[in-house]
């Protein structure tokens, strides 16, 4: 369970405060599916590196299973991230003189997998995000942006985490591959238990998920919730 | 992936700038190397320099150096005196014999000639010099000089007078030891020694140019006033002069002046560098200054070493410049990389890469790129190191090599004026000039071993410091210009 409360993060410029998060509170059940929708600039991916701890908040806390995230080390933090957060970036941020393969198996050697179970691992995350197999050992820069976005998936996918941030997760993809990650992170918080927060533009993903969140000015609001049996099972 | 192999993947990113890096990094090291392959070959010659010559002393007779002839010869009896200062370890006497070839001493008697051109440039140590005849033929001919007006065919320029042909005298010399005349070891190339140097004997070691005049070979025989010796081994001196030469055993040499006891020279060893000056005193002092001249063979070497040894702090200052330089760029690179990296460190930290693994990681990456320029800067300094070491002794000590010329010809012409003087002795201190320059670098694999060796100690501190600064990277940075 994730809880978050009266989370603030303010950055000065010139004589002015700006807040892109300002008082945020909500709470989100493990295995759920949610979004977060709103305009550019809203602060959507400023409140991602805040559940994620890549970034440390002005004030307020978030508490991950009833472990506060406020005051922990940077060891711990570092920690946190490797064996409970999977992030999707917007721009993928994949290592681009890695193959594919290599880019989803960096996770698991941080966690100390051994090399042959990770490699298994890692080619079979490829193969869920529908990545030809021949491209697994292709250098990240000679992918295709939509390519490079489901490793970037697989990726998020590798250590098992307990909870996915993803930043536009589909804006990449085609609408056949789209429908697909969705599926596929649907049938994840679905049947792994894995709690999933997704910004997006996109109104028919973010029409798929269990919870509709809205950032204005840096408020959150939830939008009425859908019919989670809606979404097809995937995977 | 493990780390290692990601960090040289890293090196090789940009393979135009990996080799314009590891040019320059080449350079440091090879400079780096090539100093101290330098100031290992300086230490090596300034040790030699000091074990060869520098604890042996002189003794001759009092004024046996001049050119007005000197006292009294010296005596087995001042060998003992000198035997027993203090720091003396050891006390080698000789006796300097010069020979005549025997038909030519009969041709010159037979015209009337009591001396020929040896006989009257016995230079110092002459005066105790015995001349003897032998069945041995010179290997020296006799030179331009003394063809002017007595050339060696028999003809003089002046008159066409003929005269009988002449060559130059051997010099016999008997030893207390298995040494030179400067107490210098021989050195052997073929056969044995004299075996005890302290009995009467007829064995004797000829210079190789001699027993080839002659067609002498180890077990041939020769005759010195009638009296047969054998030639138990050859050895090299390395000069023309010096070759031209035999020794006997000291009582030997005595026996066949008839003048037992007698001693043209002592060479004296002092137990340590130290103790040179000190014991150069005593000595003089316990054999009285009006019997015994005693000389400091090393004295003009001690500038020659003393320039060495600055060449030697300087090599040794260039390498750790050098050395510095080579870790200054690595830290330069280093930071450069990390500063080009940041958005890729800060996903590393995002996806969980502990602050160590990614200093690791840079760390070997600049480790990856040393080891490239250590193998450039190895195969640079091999080549360079000798060139350098030449151009570094010979730039250092031209003013030190000026003086000791100026002082080298007295030396020479005191210790070795040919034919009576001690053969050898004015070789190694007038030549001091040339032991300078004598110096040779070669790149050793244990001196380039340990040259890398700091190379990358050094390598190691100049990209800890960037490996560290990854560790300030927040991953927030992943999300720069997102």
């Amino acid at each position: 369970m994730i809880e978050v409360k009266n989370l603030v993060r303010a950055f000065k410029s010139g004589d002015r405060t700006i807040k892109p998060v300002n008082d945020v509170s909500f709470e989100l059940e493990q295995g759920t599916l949610a979004s977060i929708v709103g305009k550019s600039g809203s602060g959507k991916s400023t409140l991602l590196s805040l559940l994620g701890a890549l970034d440390k908040p002005t004030s307020g806390d978030v508490v991950v299973n009833g472990v506060s995230l406020a005051g922990m080390p940077d060891g711990k933090l570092t920690e946190y991230r490797r064996r409970d957060i999977g992030f999707v970036f917007q721009q993928f941020n994949l290592i681009p003189n890695l193959s594919a393969l290599d880019n989803v198996m960096l996770p698991m050697e941080f966690a100390g997998m051994r090399k042959s179970a990770r490699a298994q691992r890692a080619r079979e995350l490829l193969e869920q995000v529908q990545l030809d197999p021949d491209k697994h050992v292709r250098r990240i820069n000679r992918l295709s942006g939509g390519e490079q976005q489901r490793v970037a998936i697989a990726r998020a996918l590798a250590n098992e985490p307990k909870l996915i941030l993803a930043d536009e997760p589909t804006g990449n993809l085609d609408e056949q591959t789209g429908e697909h990650i969705i599926e596929l992170l649907s049938s994840l918080s679905r049947d792994h238990n894995t709690t999933i927060l997704v910004v997006t533009h996109d109104r028919s993903l973010a029409n798929k998920t269990d919870r509709r969140f809205r950032l204005q000015q840096g408020k959150l609001t939830e939008e009425p919730a859908r019919n989670r049996a809606a979404v097809p099972a995937a995977v | 992936m493990s780390v290692l192999a990601r960090s040289v993947g890293n090196a090789f990113r940009n393979k135009v700038r990996t080799a314009a890096v590891v040019a320059v990094l080449a350079v440091a090291i090879g400079l780096a190397l090539a100093m101290l392959v330098a100031n290992q070959a300086v230490g090596a010659k300034v040790q030699e320099l000091n074990a060869s010559v520098g604890t042996v002393l002189t003794v001759n007779p009092a004024g046996g150096q001049g050119f007005e002839g000197g006292g009294e010869p010296l005596s087995s009896e001042q060998a003992a005196t000198a035997a027993g200062v203090p720091n003396v370890t050891a006390v080698v006497g000789t006796k300097a014999l010069r020979l005549r070839n025997a038909a030519e001493a009969a041709a010159q008697a037979a015209a009337g000639q009591a001396g020929g051109p040896g006989g009257g440039q016995g230079g110092p140590g002459g005066q105790s010099t015995t001349t003897l005849t032998t069945s041995l033929t010179a290997a020296v001919d006799a030179g331009t000089l003394g063809n002017r007006n007595q050339a060696s065919e028999g003809t003089t320029g002046a008159t066409g007078t003929t005269q009988p042909a002449r060559t130059l005298p051997i010099t016999a010399t008997g030893i207390g030891a298995e040494v030179d005349s400067a107490g210098k070891a021989l050195e052997l190339t073929e056969g044995t020694g004299l075996g005890d140097y302290t009995a009467d004997s007829t064995k004797a070691l000829l210079g190789t140019t001699l027993a080839e005049k002659n067609n002498l070979k180890v077990g041939s025989t020769f005759t010195i006033n009638s009296k047969t010796f054998t030639v138990a081994g050859l050895f090299d001196a390395g000069t023309t002069f010096g070759n031209n030469a035999l020794y006997v055993t000291l009582p030997a040499a005595q026996t066949l002046a008839e003048l037992p006891g007698e001693l043209s020279t002592m060479i004296v060893t002092v137990n340590s560098m130290e103790n040179v000056d000190s014991t150069k005193t005593a000595l003089q002092a316990a054999l009285g200054t009006d019997k015994a001249d005693v000389t400091q063979g090393q004295r003009n070497l001690e500038t020659a070493v003393s320039s060495l040894d600055s060449v030697k702090n300087i090599s040794l200052v260039a390498f750790v410049a050098a050395l510095g330089t080579a870790g200054l760029i690595i830290l330069l690179i280093m930071v450069m990389l990390v500063r080009e990296r940041r958005r890729e460190i800060g996903v590393l930290k995002a996806i969980g890469a502990p602050n160590l693994t990614i200093g690791l990681q840079f760390v070997l990456e600049a480790l990856v790129l040393v080891a490239l320029g250590s193998v450039v800067g190895a195969a640079i300094a091999s080549f360079a190191s000798g060139g350098i070491a030449s151009a570094l002794v010979s730039s250092s000590t031209s003013t030190t090599t000026a003086a000791t010329g100026q002082r080298g010809p007295g030396l020479a012409g005191a210790a070795g004026g040919f034919p009576g003087g001690v053969p050898g002795q004015g070789g190694p201190l007038g030549g001091a000039s040339q032991l300078l320059t004598s110096v040779t670098a070669s790149a050793s694999p244990g001196v380039i071993a340990a040259g890398i060796a700091a190379v990358f100690g050094v390598a190691i501190i100049g990209a800890l410091v960037p490996a560290l600064l990854t560790a300030r990277i927040r991953p927030i940075e992943v999300l720069r210009g997102e």
